[in-house]
This record gives C-alpha cells, sequence and structure tokens, in this order.
C-alpha cells in the first residue's frame, strides 16, 4: 500500500427528494480517502447511506454536493463521452445480488466481453474469446463455462463471474457492494480469498461495502463507520476494533455475536442513544489519535481522548 | 435428564420434479428436550429448513412426501397425521417464526386481527379477550403502544418491530416448542441483537423449546444449547454448543468453523470449503462431502459413515472417529479453539 491518495471523497452529499416537501439525506456530507493498493471498508446499518455511497461515487447517482477526485481528476460535474469511458474502465462494482446483477439472457462470454467491446480492447472474437477464458480461470471457473447462460451457476460461481466481469476492463478500482453477503458461509470465504488474492495480483484498490463486521474486518485495511448519512468514526481496523471510541461504534461492536459459545455467555450489549450527544455545537470529524478520526463536539472531543488514554 | 418433547427417526423427505425425485432430507434423526434449544446449522440446501417444514406439516403436496421416518409429538406421530388433524397442532402446540417479516404478514390485515386469528381458531376465545391478549402479548414482545398499535398495517411497523409482531403471532397459543428459521438474517444487526435477547427472554418464562435454524455461527453460539450441523440432508455431526465450537470431529464443522474470521484472525488466509454441495437428485454412495473433503479416505467414497459416539452428548457421522482410521490433524483455526478450550476449562477448573 502506498501513501498515494487513489480517491478522495470530500463533503459528498447525496439527496433524494421524496416528496414535494420531504428530502432524504441518504449521504450527508462525508468526507474520506483510499489509498492506492488498500481495502477501505465501509460499514453500517441498512438505510445508513452506504450502498448510496458506492453508487454515487462510481456516478450510478449524480451527487447532490461535493466533490471525488480518483486520481487527482474530479469524477462528477460535466464530463464528455471519452472522458466517461475513461473513468468506467478504471472504477468497476461487484454488486450484491449474483442473481439480480447478471442478464439471464447472456451467455457467460457475452457478459464478461460487453466491456472489453465498449473499450475496444479485443481486435476480434478469437481475441475476445482468449480473454474471457483467461478471466475465467482468474476467478477459478473453467473456460468451458463461457458459453453458459447465468442460470447454470451456484450463486458463488455466479459471484465470481460478477468479479471476471469487473476485471474484464482491467480497473484499478474497484467498489464491491455486499459481495459476499448473498452467499453462503463456506462460498464467503472462497470469494473472500479470491478478492484478497486478485487484489495481490493486480494491485487493486478496494471499496468493501458490508454490514457482516468480522468479515469486513478480516478483508479492510481501514474502516469507516457510517450511521444516518454521516461517517462517525474512521481509523485502521485493528485500532477501530481495539479502541472504538464513538458510542455507535461501540454498540454496533458489541452486538455482533462471534462463533464462541464461551464469549458469547459473557458479551455484554451497549446500547447506542443517539440522544446523549452533545448538543451544544455541530459535531465535527476530529483526529482523536494519529489517523483515527470520530465525528464529535470539541465538549466530547476531550471526554473521548481522555477515555482512550486511560 | 430433562424431557423430551419430540423425536424425530430417520426422516426422510423427498420432491419429485421434472429431472427426479430430489432426496432433501435423507435420514435425519434428533430429539428436542422440554426448554432447550436447538440450532440446526448448514448450508442452503442442506435440507434444514425442509426439516422444520416437515415438523410443521407444511410439506407441499403432492411433489413433496415422506417416504420413511417418524416424527413423534404427545405420543402420536405426526407424519401421519391428515391435514385437518395437523391443523389443530399447527399455530397451537407447535409454531413457526418466518425468516422475512415483510413476506410472513399479511399487508391487508390490522396486526391486531393477524395475532387474534389463531387465538379465536384454536382458543376459542371471543374476540374481546383475544384481543385483550393481543395486546398482553405485544406488550410482552415489547412493542410500545400496543393499544393503539394493533389497530395498525404491517406496513407501518419498521423490519425489527414487524418480527416482533411474528414473533408475537407464533406464541399466541402458548406454543410447546418454536420453529424459527431464521427469524433474524433480514435484519441489522442492533436489532438482531434485540429480537436474540427476546427470544431468551421468552424462553425463560414460557419453557418452551425452540428450533432455531441458522446459518450464522455467531447466532448459533449465542442461543443454541445443542447444535446439529446438517450436510446434504443429513446430519453430520450433533452435540452441545461447547462439544461443536470447541470439540469438533467432523471435517465439514471444521470447514464451517474456519470460514468464518473471528476477531483475533488476522493475517492467516481464511479456510475455504472448496467446491460445492452435490446435487441431491443422484446422492453419492458414500459420504456427500468426500469430494470437498481433504480428509477424504477411499472408504469415504464407498460408503456412508454412521454416527459414532463422541461422548454420551457427541456424535459424529464421519470415518475418521472408527478406529483403524488415521490420526489427522485439524486445520490450525480449529486446533487453536480447541487449545483454548482446553487452558480455560482447567482455568475454571482452578477455580472450583
Amino acid at each position: 500500500m502506498s501513501e498515494e491518495k487513489l480517491l478522495e471523497v470530500t463533503n459528498l452529499k447525496q439527496h433524494f427528494q421524496t416528496g414535494r416537501h420531504s428530502i432524504v439525506k441518504a449521504v450527508d456530507g462525508i468526507t474520506f480517502d483510499i489509498k492506492r493498493g488498500e481495502t477501505f471498508g465501509l460499514v453500517g446499518e441498512s438505510g445508513c447511506g452506504k450502498s448510496t455511497t458506492g453508487r454515487t461515487i462510481i456516478r450510478l447517482y449524480d451527487a447532490t454536493d461535493g466533490s471525488v477526485k480518483f486520481a487527482g481528476e474530479d469524477v462528477h460535474g460535466k464530463k464528455s463521452r471519452s472522458e466517461l469511458k475513461k473513468f468506467n474502465r478504471k472504477m468497476q462494482m461487484i454488486f450484491q445480488d449474483p442473481y439480480a446483477s447478471l442478464n439471464p439472457r447472456m451467455t457467460v462470454k457475452e457478459i464478461i466481453s460487453e466491456g472489453l467491446d465498449i473499450h475496444g480492447l479485443v481486435a476480434n472474437d478469437e481475441e475476445r474469446t482468449k480473454r474471457v477464458q483467461d478471466l475465467l480461470e482468474t476467478v477459478g471457473l473453467n473456460k468451458e463455462h463461457a458459453t453458459r447462460y447465468p442460470h447454470e451457476f451456484s450463486g458463488g460461481q455466479r459471484q465470481r463471474i460478477g468479479i471476471a466481469r469487473a476485471l474484464a476492463v482491467e480497473p484499478e478500482f474497484i467498489i464491491a457492494d455486499e459481495p459476499i453477503s448473498a452467499l453462503d458461509v463456506s462460498i464467503q470465504a472462497q470469494v473472500v480469498n479470491l478478492l484478497k488474492k486478485l487484489q495481490k495480483e493486480h494491485d487493486l484498490t478496494y471499496l468493501f461495502i458490508a454490514h457482516d463486521l468480522s468479515m469486513v474486518k478480516y478483508i479492510s485495511d481501514r474502516i469507516g463507520v457510517m450511521y444516518f448519512g454521516k461517517m462517525v468514526e474512521l481509523a485502521d481496523s485493528e485500532e477501530l476494533y481495539k479502541n472504538p471510541v464513538h458510542p455507535y461504534t461501540k454498540s454496533l461492536l458489541s452486538a455482533i455475536p462471534l462463533p464462541d459459545p464461551d464469549y458469547e455467555r459473557n458479551r455484554k450489549r451497549i446500547i447506542y442513544d443517539p440522544n446523549n450527544h452533545d448538543t451544544s455545537e455541530e459535531p465535527e470529524f476530529r483526529e482523536i489519535r494519529p489517523n483515527h478520526w470520530v465525528l464529535c463536539t470539541t465538549k466530547e472531543f476531550e471526554a473521548y481522548k481522555e477515555e482512550l488514554n486511560n | 435428564m430433562m424431557e423430551k418433547i419430540l423425536e424425530v427417526k430417520d426422516l426422510n423427505v423427498t420432491f419429485d420434479t421434472y429431472s427426479g425425485s430430489v432426496k432433501a432430507v435423507r435420514g435425519v434423526t434428533f430429539d428436542l428436550k422440554k426448554g432447550e434449544t436447538l440450532a440446526i446449522v448448514g448450508e442452503s440446501g442442506s435440507g434444514k429448513s425442509v426439516t422444520t417444514k416437515a415438523l410443521m406439516g407444511l410439506i407441499p403436496k403432492p411433489a413433496g412426501k415422506i417416504p420413511k421416518g417418524e416424527i413423534l409429538f404427545d405420543g402420536k406421530d405426526l407424519t401421519k397425521l391428515s391435514d385437518k388433524q395437523m391443523s389443530k397442532i399447527r399455530g397451537r402446540d407447535i409454531s413457526m417464526i418466518f425468516q422475512d417479516p415483510m413476506t410472513s404478514l399479511n399487508p391487508t390485515m390490522k396486526i391486531g386481527r393477524q395475532i387474534m386469528e389463531s387465538l379465536i381458531k384454536h382458543q376459542k376465545m371471543s374476540k374481546d379477550k383475544a384481543k385483550e391478549r393481543a395486546i398482553e402479548l405485544l406488550e410482552l414482545v415489547g412493542i410500545p403502544n400496543p393499544k393503539d398499535r394493533i389497530d395498525q398495517y404491517p406496513h407501518q411497523f419498521s423490519g425489527g418491530m414487524r418480527q416482533r409482531v411474528v414473533i408475537a403471532i407464533a406464541l399466541a397459543c402458548n406454543p410447546k416448542i418454536l420453529l424459527a428459521d431464521e427469524p433474524t438474517t433480514a435484519l441489522d444487526v442492533t436489532i438482531q441483537a434485540q429480537i436474540l435477547e427476546l427470544m431468551k427472554d421468552i424462553q425463560k418464562k414460557t419453557d418452551s423449546s425452540i428450533v432455531f435454524i441458522t446459518h450464522d455461527l455467531g447466532v448459533v453460539a449465542n442461543v443454541a444449547d445443542r447444535v446439529a450441523v446438517m450436510y446434504a440432508g443429513k446430519i453430520v455431526e450433533i452435540g452441545t454448543v461447547d462439544d461443536i465450537f470447541y470439540n469438533p470431529k467432523h471435517p465439514y464443522t471444521w470447514g464451517l468453523l474456519g470460514s468464518m474470521p473471528t476477531l483475533d484472525s488476522a493475517e492467516e488466509e481464511l479456510i475455504a470449503i472448496p467446491g460445492s454441495p452435490p446435487d441431491l437428485t443422484n446422492p453419492p454412495t458414500g459420504d456427500a462431502f468426500a469430494p470437498r473433503n481433504p480428509y477424504a479416505m477411499k472408504i469415504d467414497t464407498e460408503m456412508q459413515p454412521p454416527m459414532f459416539k463422541v461422548s454420551d452428548t457427541h456424535y459424529a457421522a464421519t470415518w475418521l472417529l472408527h478406529e483403524n482410521a488415521p490420526e489427522v490433524d485439524p486445520p490450525e483455526a480449529v486446533k487453536r479453539r480447541m487449545r483454548d478450550f482446553a487452558e480455560g476449562s482447567m482455568e475454571k477448573g482452578d477455580r472450583s
């Protein structure tokens, strides 16, 4: 992992108009960056805006406000076709549901080669077939699978096809939106191991969105915790699990059941009450320790600091 | 010794399909004691949901059949009962909590009426009494302002609250057995924690038995007294929660435990179980897990292993427990579990 920032998200906002006078602030001013070669985990409960963040970064939605810079260039705003194409090639997405994200009427080869054709990466069909077969082998499938349709595959195999499709255009950055939550436990490990292997071989950077915190801790270098459209805490994954500071992070961590009966018998759940926050001023994102950020007011900042030092 | 409330003996369930008959459950035997929670874990397609559906008499006919086996409850074999007899048991003695609270409630009915339905049918309560009881039940499952809430529709509740309503319906007639099929899978972790606490609390109050189906081993460690691990329509290992988590014997259980990261397993690679589960239209002759099992021996491809006894509470179906089997070395993650537990129990011994 280098120190170079591959993706910089600044004060990103995504608001949806849901009625004449009602607006849902799905993402409400979040700032973070992702370094080249790292895996950044984004966790939170459903409705906290983690998926919206991913989708906004890759321009599936137009951001309400804020900026997203990829390798120093602004992703949002008006873009010409060729500029967009360039971004699309560098940034790819793996979706949650391997059943819904593959077109059932296309063969695996068609699905994977669509991106190759759009970006003109192959000259003829022979090259296309070769490339698709290579990709299938990279993700642990056989080259015979190229002529089949998605319904002939199991969930884990389909997710591999989705990964092959994302890899086809040789991206630098992959957004994985809950890539394993629809899979069985034993298959989840296969896919996670594959993602880790591909990261090493292709020098990929991941934004890994999930609600399964133990898996996120395992795969991520740094983790951001979201709550109601805001990022409440951001730290190295070890640090976040050892020294959670924000009460919401604490409550989230204390709620995860672990596969260890002895631990479970003694686990005490911490309940988060948003009303306990200091409301004297608007909370800000502050650095409480090197590389450990937390959303808090000045007063809370002092209190958290004290708590960390004890 | 606790009293057995339910006994399942050699249960087989098949489904007829165009491509042949699928043997979804292939000889499952277990019992359920009063007041205990038995967790059934396994991958999708392992037969865990079909097993509970059989207990409820909800195997769809005519495609689904129970060619062999008994389900003994209250002196009766549930597999032999007519639909009419079964409908007297279902919802009264045995009731079920489904996975998805979004689809298991009727969207066009007020939730009060959905709770009252079984009270009026099974307990012959008057409408007013049933309403009173419905309010009590909503209070029991922790829904605020139950008096106002019973006149609302499911869409006016959040996911966690809806699952509480589903639990209230299941509890309406004080069932002896509660079957919970992935009751928390669709919920967020903090809501899941609340629902699990609620279920344990209710179990303490009512002394009912729970069969809890899940694929989340964290949840199992939290709720279960005993655990049955299912693979390809069979129970491959059964024991107390400590037996399964700290002294697992079956390579499939090793795989399951190894494929989940614990919070202190940092750098090592997860143990993925290679391949995928077998097609149960033509189940393999030998051990169904053999093709995915790095410890498989020649006999695994030829003969199905019987249940070997490990201790009074712990049984596993793997040839590795046969007296002629070679010593094998379980994966590192599993050995660490065994070691931690051995040390832990020694500490406990010191204290006593």
